[in-house]
């Protein structure tokens, strides 16, 4: 039986931190698959139904219908982003998440005997692409409970495993994750709770 | 790792004892001879660190099994890095299909080595497919599988001996220990 033969190889996405070019390749390895910041769940609203927040998760495995969220920053620097979970659990009970700390990754990375890239790949340093709140022209808003309760679909995430070094790839680019991140966010809603804060670690999900 | 293990000093704290391995493997063994009554059953054993486990819970096994062998390259592991897919590297000897299989595993943490052969084994038409393992780390859970028997949850913690090692070395412990952290934060 070919576990590899389902999986599609398609061009490495744009990741934003190299921890997470790192994740997918171990998911690969152990032919997870999984799309990378497919959907946008939007998590706080105006009176209006405009979106004012919302939390785009790292990967989702198909297979396993899970969401996971790495976060490399400092234990506490993570409080807005545990923040964001708890509403994103709260308004989507069905939704399977998994957060990974600093501290999970840290540990994954010596189970495979590569705790030397632990520290490259934490926190600030792992970053190409600056985490900087964008100014967003607000979008339409969803104007119904059950309408604003539908994830929205960020970009087309790839399914399936690495083409080429993820590392390389996302090296060479990081203006189109940049780029991407940004067309996401402003599809998705605006995060108008973060503009006080560029350049800010937490600025995105 | 270049220092030379100390099977005594490098152990920071005993997390369970022989005495408590042994108790909990005979329980399992009852649990599972009564389960499969009557059935042919295959232990599929993932090597190397659930060798020990394997060799005790067979024994404490009160009906006929078969036992057979597996082994998975581990990413990040020098030999299959450049295929960058896991790799069977020991593949079981008899067929499967139509058996009753017990995968034995020494420990599960994230999942991603057991969801991967629990994915294979489905595809050799078992009867059945269950997973015994003796430690269970939930806290690393990354793919969350169903485990029929469990031996005992262990806390987030790096544990070696009864099979586990680190850099090869402490398999041969008899308890399950917990590794002091001066060993892989300073390897000289």
């Amino acid at each position: 039986m070919d576990l590899d033969a389902d999986l599609d190889v398609r061009p490495a996405p744009a990741f934003a931190h190299a921890s997470e070019a790192e994740l997918a390749r171990i998911l690969d390895f152990y032919a997870v698959a999984w799309e990378y910041e497919p959907h946008t769940f939007p998590l706080l609203f105006d009176r209006s139904g405009t979106v004012l927040e919302s939390f785009s998760p790292d990967f989702y495995l198909p297979e396993l219908d899970l969401y996971v969220e790495l976060t490399t920053l400092k234990q506490r620097l993570v409080r807005k982003k545990n923040r964001k979970l708890r509403r994103l659990r709260e308004l989507y009970p069905g939704v399977r998440i998994k957060l990974l700390y600093a501290r999970d990754f840290r540990a994954l990375l010596f189970k495979y005997g590569k705790l030397s890239l632990a520290d490259a790949l934490t926190g600030a340093d792992g970053q190409t692409t600056p985490r900087k709140a964008q100014p967003l022209v607000p979008t339409a808003g969803m104007l119904t409970d059950e309408a604003r309760l539908m994830p929205t679909r960020a970009g087309p995430g790839p399914v399936g495993r690495l083409a080429d070094d993820p590392v390389r790839h996302f090296d060479h680019g990081h203006r189109r994750a940049r780029r991407t991140r940004a067309e996401a966010r402003a599809r998705a809603a605006p995060d108008l709770s973060t503009a006080g804060a560029p350049g800010g670690p937490e600025a995105t999900a | 790792m270049t220092r030379r293990p100390d099977l005594t000093a490098d152990v920071s704290e005993i997390l369970l004892t022989e005495e408590q391995i042994q108790a909990k493997v005979l329980e399992l063994g009852r649990r599972i001879s009564d389960d499969f009554a009557g059935r042919e059953l295959t232990l599929v054993s993932v090597l190397k660190g659930s060798l020990p486990f394997m060799a005790d819970l067979m024994r404490a096994i009160s009906i006929p099994v078969q036992i057979d062998l597996m082994e998975v390259s581990s990413y990040g592991g020098t030999a299959t890095e450049s295929s960058g897919l896991v790799r069977i590297l020991k593949d079981l000897s008899s067929s499967i299909d139509g058996r009753h299989v017990l995968i034995v595993e020494d420990i599960i943490d994230t999942g991603l080595t057991l969801n991967y052969l629990v994915r294979y084994l489905r595809g050799k038409n078992p009867a059945s497919l269950r997973i015994c393992t003796l430690l269970d780390k939930p806290a690393r859970r990354l793919v969350d599988i169903a485990i029929d028997y469990r031996g005992f949850e262990i806390p987030d913690q790096f544990v070696i001996g009864y099979g586990l090692d680190y850099g090869e070395a402490y398999r041969n412990l008899r308890f399950v220990g917990v590794l002091r952290p001066e060993v892989y934060t300073d390897p000289g």
